[in-house]
């Protein structure tokens, strides 16, 4: 009785595996279907956007050249791709907070509070950088740091989101003091010296805001008379 | 009657047990009601976020750009005057009934995986003899052009079906997992990428509560495209939902009908699987 199990197992174990030869015979893989299968799942992402035309990469950006450049991942955007957070090991952590500190620039003269109502209006702007149709035209106003879409400032504001922590009465709980006022700058400029891989873009690492326009954020948050600290 | 019933609830269970063996697809139930099902099993902050879309979904405008995309459909048009019966979208020529619900799909007639649109402007341009210029072709976006009303009648022959679209071809894996790797990389001025807005739940942009890639149930009425968007006035695709989030992210133009969409495509209807489509859906 054992053995006729076997046998049968045996003659099923055959007929599968020849069903299966045939099956392979017939997916004979060619042209573009032949070319992705055999390349890794990071390889044929970038193929798709840089060699078969998946992006738009001629176009001209508002921060000059074109988007080929800016598709292009830097060191930051490339450890942070693998899963953000998550995907982190010990020796990428620390390469990632390097490039961070390093490409941080500091005002000349130190770091001061700015104008809150200027920085109010860069907080409440997403206006910039957009490409591909109607095109943010640069020359018309200045591109603005939407920290509305991620943070709650001002307790009267009701619309506000959520990606990123509350701000309400950041100054009012932290005061002004120098360790602060650098500590924020660096934040906005660079966030994944503290943060790493946090969701929140590198806004003077990668000149969406001048210098001016952080010290004016820094002051809708950091003064005791703007709105988020009432 | 006593006779109709006990008949009747022998049909049903005859239609059910195959069914059950493989995904049960509700395809009786309006588009309202599969999402009412899905508010009331999870509580999603997203699916619920508006009341009033939810009340409007019954009168849809979209249910117009579907039946003008129906007209359209069994009308003989082209240069070749042949309707697009004899296009096969997956599940033989003419075959409508989920047959979006299982796409994209590797085609073997063209070697490649397509997604509607896709094997649409195949089928209006080598069946029907269009060239890729004519403006029944070439208009994309907008309820008022022919794409939009064909894919909105196409896809709404899928509400209730559970997303399945096939894993079995190389090429259809291949994409997948690029499209996983897409939806993951960082770039632009912002740092962006999908995952930045799509990797949580009950997540805010302003006033908007967003749906995470890992929650099928509520990324099902994510990527339920064609919907009418309230805020735009138009039918809405779902090439047309990539290209916005490409051009919110601040990154390049996404090209309609290239390989990168498609990857992107199928790792988001991937993620989806099993989940009832909703389909026209209407969003903000």
């Amino acid at each position: 009785m054992k053995r006729v199990k076997r046998l049968t197992y045996l003659g099923v174990a055959l007929a599968s595996s020849t069903i299966l030869v045939a099956c392979a015979g017939e997916q004979k893989l060619t042209g573009k279907a032949a070319e992705y299968a055999q390349m890794t799942p990071e390889a044929l992402a970038e193929h798709l956007i840089f060699a078969e035309g998946g992006i738009k990469l001629d176009e001209a950006t508002q921060e000059g050249g074109t988007v080929l450049e800016r598709q292009r991942q830097d060191e930051v955007q490339k450890i942070c791709s693998g899963g953000g957070r998550a995907g982190l090991t010990a020796e990428s952590t620390a390469r990632l907070i390097e490039a961070s500190r390093s490409s941080t620039v500091k005002p000349e003269g130190g770091v001061k509070l700015g104008d809150w109502k200027a920085g109010e209006a860069v907080a409440r702007s997403g206006f910039g950088f957009r490409v591909g149709h109607r095109d943010d035209d640069h020359s018309s106003r200045d591109p603005g740091g939407n920290c509305y879409a991620c943070h709650q400032m001002d307790p009267n504001e009701p619309t506000y989101g959520t990606l990123g922590p509350s701000l309400m009465n950041y100054g009012k709980i932290r005061g002004t003091s120098d360790a602060v006022l650098n500590y924020a700058y660096e934040v906005i400029y660079s966030p994944h010296t503290y943060f790493p891989c946090t969701h929140m873009p590198r806004f003077g690492a990668n000149g969406v805001l001048t210098q001016t326009q952080i010290a004016d954020v820094m002051a809708y948050l950091l003064d005791p008379e703007s709105p988020v600290n009432q | 009657m006593a006779i109709k019933r006990p008949f009747l609830a022998a049909v049903g269970l005859a239609l059910w047990f195959p069914l059950a063996t493989t995904f049960a697809a509700d395809t009786d139930r309006a588009p309202e009601e599969i999402l009412t099902d899905l508010i009331e099993e999870t509580g999603s902050p997203y699916l619920s976020q508006s009341q009033q879309n939810l009340m409007m979904m019954a009168d849809n405008p979209a249910y117009w750009t579907a039946e003008e995309g129906e007209e359209l459909f069994y009308t003989p048009r082209g240069p070749n005057t042949v309707s697009l019966e004899g296009c096969d979208f997956g599940k033989g020529p003419g075959v409508l009934d989920g047959a979006y619900a299982e796409m994209p799909r590797y085609f073997a007639d063209v070697n490649q995986v397509m997604h509607l649109e896709d094997r649409l402007v195949h089928c209006m341009t080598t069946l029907q003899g269009f060239s890729a210029d004519d403006p029944a072709v070439k208009k994309r976006h907008g309820s008022g052009s022919d794409m939009m009303k064909l894919q909105t009648f196409i896809g709404s022959k899928s509400n209730g079906y559970p997303w399945n679209p096939p894993m079995e071809h190389p090429m259809e894996i291949a994409l997948r997992d690029a499209g996983e790797v897409l939806f993951n990389r960082r770039a632009g001025p912002m740092d962006f990428s999908c995952a930045t807005c799509h990797s949580e739940e009950g997540k805010r942009i302003r006033a908007s509560v967003l749906p995470n890639v890992n929650n099928p149930k509520e990324w099902t009425k994510a990527i339920s495209w064609p919907a009418f968007r309230v805020g735009h006035d138009n039918v809405r695709s779902t090439q047309h939902r990539v290209r916005g989030c490409y051009w919110q992210m601040r990154q390049g133009l996404s090209v309609p009908g290239s390989d990168a969409a498609l990857a992107i495509i199928s790792y988001w209807t991937d993620q989806a699987r099993g989940e009832p489509a909703i389909l026209p859906d209407m969003k903000r």
